[in-house]
C-alpha cells in the first residue's frame, strides 16, 4: 500500500503516514474550509491500511499549533478508529506534542486522552531550542 | 468620499479597532487575515495564550459567516471559492481583546444560531467542557450544519465574559445576526 503524504498549507496540516513502518505524523494548523471533506480520505486510508498492517506497533505523532472545532471532531474520529483497533490487541501509541508554553494545546490533548481507552496516549512537552 | 473614509477610519480607531474587514469573505480571507492577525499580536508582544484564544475565535467567527451568511456568491459565479458577505472586527477595549462579527441570515439560520447561543448562556466552564466533549462525539449528520454547534462552545470556553449576540429584524423582513466575544 502507498504511503499517505499531504503537504501542509496555511490552514491544513502536513500529513505523513508511512504504510510500512506504521509511523503516522500530523503537524501544523488545521482549519480548512470543510474539515469533514479534508479528513474523510485520510480516515479512509487509515481504515484500509489497518486491515493490512501486520507489524507490532502503530505510532501516531502529533504536533498541532491549532485545531478548529470541526477539525477537532475529525481528530476524535481518527483517534477512535485507532482506539477500537487497540482494543482488539494491536499496540497503538499516540504522542500528543505540545510546545511548553502552549497551555491550550496541552488542555486539548488532555481532553482527547479522557475520551480514549485502549490506546497509549502520551502528552509530550516540546521544549523550544 | 475621501472625507467619509477618513471619518470611518477615525471612528474605528476611537473604538479601539485593530482590524476590520467588511465584504465578501472566503476561506482565503480567513487564512490571509488570520495569519496577519497572529503575526501582529506576536510583534506587539501579546501573551502567547491570549493569541491562542483570539486567533481561534476569529477563525470560528469568520467560518460561521461562511456557513450562515444569507448573502452569497456561488463558486460557479465567482469563478473560484464561494463568497459570503459579512463584517468582522478585532479590537481592544479596557485591556481585553474582542472579536465581533455580523451578517444577514435566513430565518432558519437565525433560529439555529439563537438557540445554540442561548443554550450556552448559563453554563460554567466545566459544563461547557462536558458539553463540548458530548457534541464532539455526535456522529456527522446529527446536526444542521455538521458542526454540532462546536464552534460556539469553543468560543464560549475561550472568553472572559459571556458571549453576546443579537438578531435584529430589518424592515424588509431580513434578519441581521451579530455577536461579540471578549477574550
Amino acid at each position: 500500500m502507498d504511503h499517505l503524504i499531504i503537504e501542509g498549507t496555511k490552514s491544513s496540516p502536513h500529513v505523513h503516514f508511512d504504510a510500512d513502518t506504521g509511523v503516522l505524523e500530523i503537524r501544523g494548523k488545521s482549519y480548512p474550509a470543510n474539515a469533514a471533506q479534508f479528513y474523510t480520505p485520510i480516515l479512509g486510508w487509515v481504515e484500509e491500511w489497518l486491515g493490512k498492517f501486520t507489524a507490532r506497533q502503530i505510532t501516531l505523532n502529533l504536533e498541532m499549533i491549532y485545531l478548529n472545532s470541526s477539525s477537532s471532531k475529525a481528530f476524535l474520529n481518527l483517534f477512535s478508529i485507532l482506539d477500537r483497533h487497540a482494543e482488539s490487541g494491536q499496540e497503538v501509541v499516540i504522542n500528543w506534542g505540545y510546545h511548553e508554553e502552549d497551555e491550550t494545546a496541552l488542555e486539548c490533548g488532555k481532553e482527547f486522552m479522557e475520551d480514549l481507552e485502549a490506546v497509549n496516549f502520551n502528552l509530550v512537552r516540546i521544549t523550544e531550542r | 468620499m475621501a472625507l467619509s473614509i477618513h471619518k470611518l477610519y477615525d471612528s474605528l480607531m476611537q473604538e479601539g479597532i485593530i482590524f476590520c474587514f467588511c465584504g465578501s469573505v472566503s476561506q482565503s480571507i480567513v487564512e490571509g487575515i488570520g495569519e496577519t492577525l497572529w503575526q501582529r499580536m506576536e510583534i506587539e508582544g501579546t501573551e502567547a495564550n491570549t493569541i491562542r484564544n483570539v486567533f481561534p475565535i476569529f477563525v470560528e467567527q469568520v467560518q460561521n459567516i461562511l456557513t450562515h451568511s444569507a448573502e452569497k456568491i456561488s463558486p460557479e459565479r465567482s469563478g473560484g471559492e464561494e463568497l459570503r458577505f459579512g463584517i468582522v472586527t478585532v479590537g481592544k477595549s479596557n485591556g481585553h481583546f474582542y472579536v465581533s462579527c455580523g451578517n444577514y441570515v435566513e430565518q432558519q439560520s437565525a433560529e439555529i444560531l439563537g438557540r445554540r447561543l442561548t443554550q450556552l448562556r448559563d453554563l460554567d466552564k466545566e459544563q461547557l467542557k462536558e458539553f463540548y466533549k458530548k457534541q464532539r462525539k455526535l456522529p456527522p449528520g446529527e446536526d444542521e450544519s455538521g458542526g454540532a454547534g462546536l464552534g460556539f462552545i469553543d468560543m464560549a470556553r475561550r472568553v472572559s465574559m459571556p458571549l453576546e449576540f443579537q438578531i435584529i429584524p430589518m424592515e424588509d423582513g431580513r434578519l441581521f445576526f451579530s455577536m461579540i466575544a471578549t477574550i
